[in-house]
C-alpha cells in the first residue's frame, strides 16, 4: 500500500504540474488542428473518393508524425531536468526510492498525454462527422486508442532517456536522435534491406518480412495496426504481399512491438538510474 | 557574575553506549582515477547529540552525505544510519531522517506551500503546512507565491522546513545558513538545539566554523577526504593547547596567588586588580574562579574568551580559514 500510494503521488503530481504548465492544452490543440485538416484534406482533392475512414487514416498519418515529438517533448526532461535542477535530490531524500520515481513519472507524463490526445482526437471526430455527415465509431475509437499507444509508447522511450542522461542537454540529444531514428530514418531501412536481399526498390507487391521490418518501430508497428484496422485485418495485409498473411504479421505481433518499445526504454533507464551517482 | 555560559553549561555529552545515528567504517569515495573525495572515513555519531561536520569546500563533507543519503555509491566501506544500512535501506532510512542537501533545487513553478504538501504526502506524515512554515519562519503570503520569485534565504527556509517533515530522528542539514541573513541563521541554530532537546539527532555540515562552534556537541574536521580530529569543540582545544583566557576582576590582589598551581593553568599575568589567566583545559576555568576565592579576594567580574575554532581549524586543516562572505558567494 505504501508503495501504490508514493508512486500514485508522484504521478498526480506530475499531471497537476503539465495542467497547470498548459503543456496538456497544447497537445489538445495541436493533434485537434493538425488531424482535422488532413482529415479535410482529402476533401479537397477532387479525384480522390474520400470516405470516413480515408479521412480517420489521413488523420493517423499526421498522427504518426507529431504523436512521436509531442510525447519526447512532455517527457524527456522528466528525470534529467530534476537532476540537473537538485531537485531530484529533495525528493530522493524523501522515501520515494528511484524506481517509484520512475514509474510515476512515467504514469504522470502518459496520463498527460494519453487525455491530451483523446482530447484532440475527439475534437477531429466531431469535424470528420460534420465533414462526412457520419463517423465510423470502430475504427475512430480504435484509432484513437491506437495513437495514445503511439503516445504512452513514445512518453517510455523519452522516460528512459531521462533516467540514462545527467543534463537537460545530453536528454534533447537523445530525445531528438530517437525522433529522427524512429519515426524518419526507420523508413529507409526496409527499403535498403529490400534493396540489399533483392537487387531492386520495393514495388507494389513486397515480400512479407518487408512489411514485418517496416512495423518494427513503433511507429511502424502503429501505422500498420491503424491500416489493419481501417482497412479489414487480412486483406490490408494481403494486398501488399499478394498471398496469405504469415502469423507474424498479426496484429497482436505489433501490439507487442508497441508494448515493447513502451517497457524496455523504461527498464534500461531504470537499471541505469538505480545505479547512478547523482551529485 | 558574567560568564560566557556557552560552554559551561553545555550538558549534552554524547555517551558512550549510546545508540548510533550514523556510523561509516572504512568510507572511500573515488570519482573516476584522480579524484578521491573521501579516504577510509570512520565515523561514528551518536543519537541526541548536534554533531558538527567541518572542513573546506571540497574536503568530503558533502560526498560523505551524498552516500549516507544513497544519493551516491560508496567505492569501498560501508554507511549505517539509525541501523540501517545505507545502501540496502533506503527506504528505512529516508522515512526517518530530514535533508536539507547541498546543491538542491526547487519547483520553480510551485507555492512554497505545494512544495510542502507534496513533501507531507511522500512522507506520509500527519504534519501541518501552516507548523512547518511557522517553525523556519515563511510567512503563509509568501508560502503562496511561486518558488520562482524567492530569494535564497526564502528558498532556504522552505527546503529547511521540506526537511523537517515527519520530525526525522536525524536531521543531517548540509551548509544550512548559505544565503540566510543572520536572523535566519540564528534560526537554523534554534532548530538545531530544539531538535537535539527532543533527544534527536542533529548532523551539521558547515564551512562557516562560528556556527558549529555555537551549537554543535561534538565536531569532526574533514581534510582533503580524511578525518582530521573528531572531539568536542573543549576536547579539541585541550588537545592542541589553544586553550582560553581567564580574565578576573577582583577587589584586592590575594597576597598569595597560587593559580599558577593549578594543572591546566599555563600563564598567569597580574595587571592592576585584573588577572589574567591562560587554561589549556576547559575544567581549569572553574578551578581558576574557586581558587581565587581560597586565596581570599572577591571577584567582581569574569569573562572567558575562547581561542577561536577558526584558529583550531587552520591549524588542523593547514588552510587559512573561508571568509565567510567569499564563500557564499561561491556557493
Amino acid at each position: 500500500m505504501t508503495l501504490a500510494t508514493i508512486w500514485l503521488t508522484i504521478a498526480r503530481k506530475e499531471f497537476a504540474d503539465a495542467l497547470r504548465s498548459r503543456m496538456i492544452w497544447g497537445i489538445v490543440v495541436i493533434i485537434a488542428v493538425m488531424t482535422s485538416l488532413s482529415a479535410g484534406i482529402s476533401l479537397l482533392i477532387p479525384d480522390v473518393e474520400g470516405g470516413a475512414e480515408m479521412a480517420i487514416g489521413g488523420a493517423s498519418q499526421f498522427a504518426g508524425l507529431l504523436v512521436p515529438i509531442m510525447a519526447l517533448i512532455a517527457a524527456y526532461l522528466a528525470i534529467a531536468g530534476e537532476r540537473e535542477s537538485g531537485s531530484l535530490k529533495v525528493i530522493l531524500g524523501l522515501p520515494p526510492s528511484r524506481g517509484e520515481v520512475l514509474l510515476g513519472k512515467f504514469l504522470g507524463r502518459s496520463g498527460v498525454v494519453a487525455i491530451g490526445l483523446a482530447l484532440g482526437f475527439v475534437v477531429s471526430g466531431v469535424v470528420t462527422a460534420v465533414l462526412y455527415g457520419g463517423l465510423p465509431m470502430g475504427a475512430f475509437i480504435g484509432t484513437t486508442v491506437l495513437t495514445v499507444l503511439l503516445g504512452v509508447s513514445f512518453v517510455g522511450i523519452a522516460i528512459g532517456i531521462s533516467a540514462v542522461t545527467a543534463t537537460r542537454a545530453r536528454a534533447m540529444t537523445l530525445a531528438i536522435t530517437a525522433y529522427l531514428g524512429l519515426t524518419l530514418l526507420w523508413d529507409l531501412a526496409p527499403n535498403a534491406v529490400h534493396l540489399l536481399v533483392t537487387g531492386e526498390m520495393p514495388g507494389g507487391v513486397v515480400p512479407a518480412w518487408f512489411l514485418l521490418l517496416q512495423g518494427l518501430s513503433p511507429t511502424g508497428a502503429y501505422n500498420a495496426l491503424v491500416q489493419q484496422l481501417l482497412l479489414g485485418g487480412g486483406t490490408a495485409v494481403e494486398a501488399r504481399i499478394g498471398g496469405q498473411a504469415p502469423g507474424y504479421l498479426d496484429p497482436a505481433v505489433f501490439l507487442g512491438i508497441l508494448f515493447a518499445w513502451t517497457v524496455v526504454p523504461l527498464l534500461v533507464g531504470y537499471l541505469r538510474f538505480r545505479r547512478a551517482d547523482l551529485s | 557574575m558574567e560568564t560566557h555560559s556557552r560552554v559551561l553549561s553545555d550538558s549534552r555529552k554524547p555517551v558512550d553506549d549510546g545508540a548510533i545515528a550514523i556510523e561509516t567504517i572504512g568510507l572511500t569515495k573515488r570519482y573516476g582515477k584522480d579524484v578521491l573525495a573521501v579516504d577510509d572515513l570512520d565515523l561514528t555519531v551518536y543519537e541526541g547529540e548536534i554533531f558538527g561536520f567541518l572542513g573546506p569546500n571540497g574536503a568530503g563533507k558533502s560526498t560523505t552525505i551524498d552516500v549516507i543519503m544513497d544519493y551516491v555509491r560508496p567505492s569501498a566501506g560501508s554507511a549505517t544510519v539509525l541501523g540501517y544500512d545505507a545502501q540496502t535501506e533506503t527506504r528505512e532510512i529516508h522515512e526517518r531522517v530530514g535533508i536539507l542537501p547541498d546543491g538542491y533545487g526547487l519547483y520553480d513553478r510551485l507555492t512554497g506551500r505545494k512544495h510542502l504538501e507534496y513533501a507531507i504526502a511522500l512522507k506520509q506524515s500527519d504534519d501541518t503546512v501552516d507548523d512547518l512554515l511557522d517553525r523556519v519562519g515563511l510567512d503563509a503570503a509568501a508560502a503562496d507565491r511561486v518558488v520562482g520569485g524567492y530569494s535564497k534565504g526564502m528558498m532556504q527556509r522552505l527546503a529547511l522546513a521540506i526537511a523537517l517533515v515527519g520530525d526525522p530522528e536525524l536531521l543531517i542539514l548540509d551548509e544550512p545558513s548559505s544565503g540566510l541573513d543572520p536572523n535566519g541563521v540564528r534560526l537554523v541554530r534554534e532548530i538545531a538545539r530544539n531538535h537535539a532537546d527532543r533527544g534527536k539527532t542533529v548532523f551539521f555540515s558547515s564551512h562557516i566554523l562560528s556556527q558549529v562552534e555555537a551549537v554543535c556537541d561534538r565536531v569532526a574536521i574533514l581534510n582533503r577526504g580524511r578525518l582530521v580530529a573528531i572531539d568536542s569543540i573543549d576536547g579539541l582545544r585541550d588537545t592542541l593547547g589553544t586553550g582560553s583566557t581567564v580574565t578576573l576582576s577582583v577587589d584586592a590582589i590575594p597576597d598569595s596567588l597560587t593559580l599558577g598551581e593549578l594543572a591546566g593553568v599555563s600563564d598567569v599575568a597580574v595587571d592592576g586588580r585584573t588577572i589574567r589567566v591562560s587554561v589549556d583545559e576547559a575544567t581549569a576555568k572553574v578551578d581558576v574562579i574557586d581558587r581565587i576565592r581560597d586565596d581570599g579576594a572577591a571577584i567582581l567580574d569574569v569573562t572567558i574568551e575562547e581561542s577561536s575554532l577558526e584558529d583550531l581549524f587552520s591549524a588542523y586543516t593547514g588552510d587559512v580559514p573561508p571568509k565567510v562572505d567569499a564563500s557564499e558567494v561561491e556557493r
